[in-house]
């Protein structure tokens, strides 16, 4: 249960801070991640054909809009890599975005086992 | 009240959607700058959260395009961005908003800054409902309450160019409370206004819908008469003069009898007269009416058609 879950730093959503922002429903939390991850499929694909068409202005916006879907969600560390993501499509880096790209996935994959060990209902 | 969110981040809406909900408020969604604009039609929509980053047309934009508005209410903005630097914000707030928030939003701090805008919003909606009894105070005149003279020769111009460009007759006309000078002198002014008041609360029934009636000063009034031929207003005339006469107020110390002159004049389509010569015209038939006795009806001779017909008959 989310209200066992004891928050390290290490921890992948930061369940107090979005559980405020939404007046503390769960219901509501478990519909919001759903959009999230449905989302990210859907930007990982136009990301991928970004990448392989050098649309580096495509990749900025795209990693500026994963790093405002992060942050309302509280998700600190993807927010992070979407920052990384952003600022790699703007400085026209193709090596750092495959990294950004690369965490990212390695991220989501960890917040989803996260939220299958402590289910928020 | 109607609030306006403006953002393409579906995350992002559903929550401030969901908590403006709460908080009570009807909310309007977004998805682009083009479709908030579609929105903002919506005289209704007084405050409006504008994300900066959009499709087409993004959130500096928009605010922009908002202000650049002329005859709307006023609708007050918070900008939402991602972007915090101090020359962010101040881009920000010199497109229009009124205000700015970094996102992620704190939801609090929302919360009190829309009830800052709602305060704004309730002012402005105040101050043009004083706005609005001023100028009204200043088009009527202060004893009857109908249009004073300077209004009513705004109408009179505005009417007599609507029949130009229609190929219309105006009506105009111009009448006094007859011995009206007597009345002031033999019973004092309390009298005198109050055969004023009588006399417009008369008058004010039987003029039609279209029609427009003010204080030209003193006892003399002008009742504006917008698609009215001669014979027209003769029956209009007539009509006032019958709706006062036989009939008058009491005072302490009497009974006083009103009677009206009326003064009749009317454009020419064929040949263009302005307001001054209409007035001129309808104030020699008030004095003809005057001359014949008073208490009567007269039309102003012009070179209108059906006059010169009816002159001919």
């Amino acid at each position: 249960m989310a209200d066992s879950i004891s928050l390290s730093s290490n921890s992948p959503i930061d369940y107090a801070e979005v559980l405020e922002r939404i007046g503390g429903d769960i219901s509501f939390l478990e519909d919001l991640l759903k959009i999230y991850f449905s989302e990210y499929e859907e930007k990982r694909i136009q990301l991928e054909k970004a990448l392989a068409g050098n649309d580096f202005l495509t990749i900025q916006e795209l990693g500026h809009s994963l790093k405002g879907s992060s942050a309302n969600l509280s998700l600190i560390f993807l927010q992070k890599t979407a920052l990384a993501l952003e600022t790699a499509g703007k400085e026209l880096k193709e090596e750092a975005v495959r990294l950004a790209l690369t965490t990212m996935d390695a991220e989501i994959i960890r917040l989803k086992k996260f939220l299958e060990d402590h289910p928020l209902s | 009240m109607k609030v306006l969110i403006a953002e393409d981040d579906l995350i992002s809406l559903r929550i401030l959607d969901k908590n403006l909900n709460d908080w009570g408020y009807e909310v309007m969604i977004a998805r682009s700058g083009g479709e908030a604009w579609e929105h903002l039609r919506d005289a209704d929509v007084r405050l409006a959260i504008l994300d900066w980053m959009m499709p087409g047309m993004n959130g500096i934009e928009l605010c922009q395009k908002i202000r650049r508005r002329r005859k709307s209410r006023y609708t007050y903005i918070i900008l939402l961005s991602a972007k915090d630097r101090k020359q962010d914000i101040i881009l920000g707030l010199s497109s229009g908003a009124d205000d700015y928030m970094t996102k992620p939003v704190n939801f609090l701090e929302l919360k009190a800054r829309l009830q800052t805008g709602r305060r704004i919003v309730d002012l402005e909606d105040k101050l043009l409902v004083i706005q609005n009894q001023l100028k009204d105070m200043a088009s009527r005149d202060s004893l009857t309450k109908i249009w004073n003279r300077t209004e009513t020769l705004r109408f009179l111009r505005e009417e007599i160019e609507r029949g130009a460009r229609e190929g219309k007759s105006t009506g105009l006309i111009m009448l006094d409370i007859d011995y009206f000078k007597k009345i002031n002198d033999l019973y004092g002014h309390d009298a005198g206004d109050k055969a004023i008041l009588f006399v417009v609360s008369r008058l004010k029934k039987k003029i039609r819908k279209s029609d427009k009636i003010g204080r030209y000063g003193g006892d003399e009034f002008i009742v504006i008469l917008p698609r009215c031929g001669p014979d027209e207003i003769i029956k209009i005339g007539e009509r006032l003069r019958s709706a006062v006469g036989n009939r008058g107020i009491t005072t302490n110390v009497d009974r006083i009898p009103l009677s009206i002159s009326v003064g009749c004049a009317v454009t020419d389509s064929s040949n263009p007269m302005t307001a001054e010569n209409l007035i001129k015209q309808s104030d020699e038939a008030l004095r003809e009416a005057k001359n014949r006795g008073r208490n009567c009806v007269y039309l102003k001779e012009t070179s209108h058609p059906d006059i010169k017909r009816r002159a001919n008959g």
